[in-house]
């Protein structure tokens, strides 16, 4: 298979067919937590593309470099992981606030939330060490610094994606009248499911 | 020990983590298809939340608050990377179904909540009780959410092979409880239900005490 198409599956794959969020419900507490509004969803989505990419980039390069050829990245790759993440989320957070207000204010908040996200976590992992989704995609066992990030770049772009159609269809949901029961976060999840049910129409496209 | 018991019971009950305060969901909807599967992660849930609690607790006063979360992530991910491999060990089949959600407890928010809220703050007994509490009440919905959802879904209750339980040979099972929008659309009726139930307690204790 060509480079080309294998980026465009492994794009299409992170982004449509295997949505983090609605179809691996990984992610959730910012799904829930920052979809009341446009505006701060926008800003979510553009948080974590800008900390996956960067995520994914560490990750592999220690997985590759450090943990694989000393042979510790069976039982270390989790707590080595996680800091990873936490610390480079740190540095950006800092660096973003001396460099650039303009992207500090449009994202600054989100930073901190997004360190115990398990969206960046579990992309990370897949990204260094491939094998828990089951992409089914014949690149081997793992995947180049190239591919590891086009991968990414899909699933964040997937998130930011069902993140805002959430967001647009809750901010609708609020003048909704809807049982007094179901105010709130039951309906909210019933127009979850009514959403990834959307995105099951997707499996199978190009036998993924 | 009744305020032992009231912290155990807060976590079931009027603080449940999934029903009320609606953290730690990911994991719970993504492996709640099969009851075999919620039960052996939500032990994994309870084991990782009460022994990070207990750690957290017992060095409560060694921990400096500025630098607290990357230790509570650290004490989290070793007791993960212990349940990881020990189910890699004796439970393969179930370890390789679970896959990437036995180290994703790590980035449960739920984990690291009790730790800040609860175990950096209180002695280590009632640290027990609070993560004892908060795991068992994850523990229960995720096994009534997964109950659900395999009986209805698939029209059997299966345990390692066994079947337990089987619906008349006339049910025709739908496929849509057993897909991922099934996990939101049952659990957004299970919170709405215990939201009723939880209201209509209230009414009557409210008319209940009136009366008196």
């Amino acid at each position: 298979m060509s480079t080309i198409s294998q980026f465009a599956l492994l794009f299409i794959g992170g982004a449509l067919i295997n949505n983090i969020l609605l179809t691996r419900f990984i992610g959730l507490c910012p799904f829930f937590g920052v979809s009341g509004n446009m505006e701060t969803s926008m800003g979510m989505s553009l948080a974590v593309v800008f900390v996956m990419m960067m995520a994914s980039t560490a990750t592999w390069v220690v997985w590759e470099f450090v943990l694989a050829p000393l042979g510790v990245g069976e039982f270390l790759y989790i707590p080595a992981f996680i800091l990873i993440i936490a610390s480079l989320v740190q540095f950006v957070e800092m660096y973003l606030r001396k460099a650039s207000p303009v992207l500090y204010r449009a994202m600054g908040i989100f930073l901190p939330l997004i360190t115990t996200n398990c969206a960046v976590l579990a992309t990370a992992t897949e990204a260094a060490k491939p094998g828990f989704f089951k992409l089914n995609i014949p690149v081997g066992a793992s995947l180049s610094l190239g591919q590891a990030l086009i991968y990414t770049l899909g699933v964040s772009i997937g998130f930011g994606f069902a993140l805002i159609t959430f967001a647009a269809l809750r901010e609708r949901l609020e003048l909704a009248a809807v049982p007094r029961a179901f105010k709130g976060s039951p309906i909210a999840f019933i127009t979850a499911g009514l959403l990834s049910l959307a995105y099951v129409g997707f499996s199978g496209w190009f036998g993924l | 020990m009744n305020e032992w018991i009231r912290t155990f019971r807060q976590g079931i009950g009027i603080e449940n983590p999934l029903t009320v305060l609606m953290i730690g969901l990911c994991a719970t909807l993504a492996v709640s298809t099969q009851v075999q599967n919620a039960l052996f992660m939500g032990l994994a849930v309870v084991f990782v939340v009460t022994m990070s609690n207990v750690l957290v607790s017992v060095f409560r006063n060694a921990i400096p608050s500025e630098v607290r979360i990357p230790i509570f992530i650290v004490v989290i991910a070793s007791f993960v990377t212990i349940v990881d491999l020990v189910m890699k060990a004796f439970v393969p089949g179930i370890y390789q179904v679970l896959g990437i959600w036995i180290p994703l407890i790590v980035v449960n928010c739920m984990i690291l909540g009790r730790a800040e809220a609860f175990a950096y703050h209180n002695k280590p007994l009632l640290a027990i009780a609070d993560g004892l509490g908060m795991g068992i009440g994850f523990w229960l919905v995720m096994v009534v959410l997964a109950t659900i959802r395999e009986l209805f879904g698939t029209g059997a209750i299966v345990w390692f092979e066994t079947t337990l339980v089987r619906l008349p040979a006339g049910y025709a099972p739908p496929s849509l409880l057993l897909l991922f929008p099934g996990a939101f659309l049952v659990f957004g009726f299970m919170i709405a239900g215990t939201r009723w139930l939880g209201e209509r307690s209230a009414a009557r204790a409210e008319a209940r005490a009136c009366r008196r």
